[in-house]
């Protein structure tokens, strides 16, 4: 590690997420599948409720005792008051619903609207096109902002694996309908062959024979109507797309990155920190969920040889004393871990500012209700006024 | 099945939840294979290269490469598998030269949802049914880092899903062989990977359930960092109730170890921390069992300050123990 990388982490530490509660329009909290997303998507939605703001968590996938403490028994695609926390509201995201939204808004008329929904390929589509789900929180996350009617949005993104595919998703999406290429190759089913044919050469007509003997002939056709449907909406899902980006990279907006210590979380943590600075997104800061508690500065230091024999002395002993070398090798097998796990959180920041840096360490057991969002969101921000 | 019927499975598909250290297990199982004698491949799909890394090795790629005595590695990913596919059914080298590059992988990845899968474990049964010159199975034991569970049960439903789409043509039909043997007990078995966490056991038996009512074998459950007993019970009791941080401090001392309270009492926090984690722990593993006929698997919490090579040797060493 060089001083600068250093230094940078040691101011990192020293902020924690109180100015994101206290002022962020947006905040986006994102990172790899299973690292506490949710829980701290909601220990801030709390946080800035608690600060006097008009809050609203949309969820994608909560555990569903943190879905009953925020009042979420079922799938509901409204907004609902969270009893006990004034200022509040939480809402899951319906993916299905929201996506047919979208047609309705882009449609040109209801008739194409519902050509286009009662399309199989459409239907597929909703559920299995990576990307989809992200693409849909983000149009819930515009709408939700759109509305003006909450200070402060607080999003989860969903549990994808590459957690990039949140910013990819408007692109991805909208290559995807645009489909130069697919169009390119179901054209015979949509205009004359022969003109594609002699504007691209020989290999893709090869290529389509290729293509149709592997998914059959019914896909192409489905996929032809289906694109077709969507001829002129092109545009306007280009621009909510882009809307949706500004409103992402404006001042106003706060990303949050969630990690475990482990590793592989941590690298994904690292590919998204890079990611956010490339595209000059706003960083709030990075949180560290289920770090093992870092030992007393007194015993971190003491020798490990002293500490054993001490340990072998009071194992002879009654059962305060096992009690008291049981309680010096945790402390050992902790600190062990402890080090293991700065050592791969200062390596997953190497060469970047993390801007605040907060550790919440692991709890007895999981967080799953209000007063546990409160704890959790004490090491997050601090106490709020 | 038991842990001991492990060994006898050509295919393991390892899944679980994110950051349930489900690579971790499949990298232990494969090792613990090798051991046995039998030629091992571990898969990685989606290649993120943990494997690499954790062995400290080139990067692996779509080439099955022996790192160890008898152990294989192999990363999958969808755009090579695609350009093998249509190698083997068309012998068109031309075609694949053609469609590898972004577009056509974006086709065969996006556009019919499955065929990215069908591709995936189009390779895994490659690799089952591959056979050397005196005719027995190339690999004994194949084990894939796989993904999330609830992708396994899309593509089991495939048939349902695919053929929606994918009415005719060699997808169709090689869906289905794959399929088959997903189904087979003989040949394949899934090992959910779970923690003792609420979360992580929520949806192993959500999973579980899943993949048999779809039909395929489910293996005991490999529960993760366990956490060791480390307080009989006079202990763990003394610890609760009795143990004030002054006397504590006072024993310490007594043993050489001079602290001040305040060391004393983090000491105190975290055995008391520890045995809420157990607390915990015990409650799920009831949780588990109560729910479950398939069997665990426990994996014990590895402490140490490095975890690699030799860290997963240790999990290793429980499998074989299990075998033995």
């Amino acid at each position: 590690m060089t001083s600068r990388d250093a230094a940078i982490l040691r101011k990192a530490r020293a902020r924690d997420l109180r100015d994101v509660v206290g002022q962020a329009h947006i905040i986006v909290c994102t990172g790899a599948g299973g690292v506490g997303k949710t829980t701290s998507a909601a220990a801030l939605a709390l946080g800035a409720a608690a600060a006097g703001r008009k809050t609203i968590v949309l969820t994608i996938d909560p555990a569903r005792r943190l879905a009953q403490s925020l009042g979420l028994k079922t799938l509901e695609h409204t907004p609902r008051p969270v009893r006990g926390a004034e200022g509040l509201e939480a809402m899951m995201l319906d993916m299905k619903y929201t996506f047919d939204e979208v047609i309705d808004r882009h449609a040109p008329d209801p008739s194409r609207a519902q050509r286009i929904k009662s399309n199989r390929f459409y239907q597929q589509l909703s559920n299995s096109l990576a990307g989809t789900q992200e693409y849909m929180a983000m149009e819930k996350l515009y709408d939700l902002h759109h509305a003006g009617t909450y200070d402060c949005i607080v999003i989860d993104t969903p549990p994808t694996r590459n957690a990039l595919d949140f910013l990819d998703a408007p692109r991805r999406l909208t290559d995807f309908l645009e489909g130069r290429f697919l169009k390119l190759f179901l054209a015979p089913g949509l205009r004359a062959g022969r003109t594609i044919g002699r504007a691209v050469g020989f290999g893709t007509g090869l290529f389509m024979r290729a293509a149709s003997r592997i998914t059959g002939a019914g896909v192409l056709e489905d996929l032809g109507d289906f694109f077709q449907s969507f001829e002129g909406m092109y545009e306007g899902f280009k621009q909510r797309a882009q809307a949706v980006y500004r409103l992402l990279s404006s001042p106003g907006s706060s990303f949050v990155v969630v990690t475990t210590p482990e590793a592989p979380a941590l690298r994904e943590a690292r590919y998204f920190l890079r990611r956010l600075e490339q595209d000059g997104m706003p960083l709030g800061g990075v949180v560290v969920n289920r770090a093992t508690p870092r030992p007393a500065a007194e015993l971190a230091h003491a020798d490990a040889e002293a500490l054993e024999a001490a340990a072998r002395q009071l194992a002879a002993d009654g059962t305060e004393a096992r009690v008291a070398a049981k309680l010096l090798h945790l402390h050992r097998d902790l600190a062990d871990t402890a080090r293991r796990e700065q050592r791969a959180v200062t390596a997953a920041l190497h060469g970047v500012d993390p801007v605040a840096l907060v550790e919440v360490p692991r709890f007895g057991g999981d967080v799953h209700d209000l007063s546990g969002l409160e704890l959790v969101g004490r090491h997050l921000h601090g106490p709020v006024a | 099945m038991d842990t001991a019927d492990l060994l006898d499975i050509r295919v393991a598909l390892v899944t679980g939840k994110g950051g349930v250290g489900k690579s971790t297990v499949a990298a232990a199982l494969a090792i613990a294979a090798a051991r046995t004698g039998r030629r091992t491949c571990l898969v990685e799909v989606e290649g993120r290269q943990t494997f690499s890394r954790l062995f400290g090795t080139q990067p692996w790629d779509f080439s099955e490469r022996e790192f160890r005595p008898g152990l294989y590695g192999l990363s999958l990913d969808p755009e090579a598998s695609l350009a093998e596919y249509l190698e083997m059914f068309y012998g068109a080298k031309r075609i694949s030269k053609l469609v590898v590059g972004n577009a056509a992988v974006e086709f065969a990845t996006t556009a019919a949802p499955g065929i990215k899968d069908v591709l995936l474990i189009g390779k895994v049964r490659e690799m089952e049914r591959r056979r050397d010159d005196d005719g027995r199975f190339h690999y004994d034991s194949i084990v894939v880092d796989a993904p999330p569970t609830g992708r396994i049960v899309n593509f089991l439903r495939a048939p349902e899903a695919t053929t929606e789409l994918v009415s005719v043509g060699p997808v169709r039909h090689q869906a289905q062989s794959l399929v088959d043997m997903l189904l087979d007990p003989a040949r394949t078995c899934a090992l959910l990977v779970t923690l003792l966490e609420e979360m992580p056991v929520t949806e192993t038996l959500e999973s579980t359930e899943a993949l048999r009512r779809l039909g395929m074998q489910v293996g005991p459950v490999v529960v993760n960092r366990v956490l060791p007993r480390r307080f009989a019970d006079d202990e763990r009791k003394a610890l609760t109730d009795d143990l004030e941080v002054e006397h504590l401090a006072r024993v310490l001392d007594g043993a050489g170890l001079e602290v001040d309270t305040d060391a004393a009492q983090l000491l105190l926090d975290r055995g008391r921390e520890e045995l809420a984690r157990i607390d915990l722990q015990d409650s799920m593993r009831e949780r588990l069992t109560e729910h479950l006929d398939s069997g665990l698997f426990e994996l014990p919490e590895i402490y140490a300050d490095d975890f690699a090579a030799d860290e997963v040797g240790l999990l290793a060493d429980r499998f074989e123990e299990a075998w033995q």
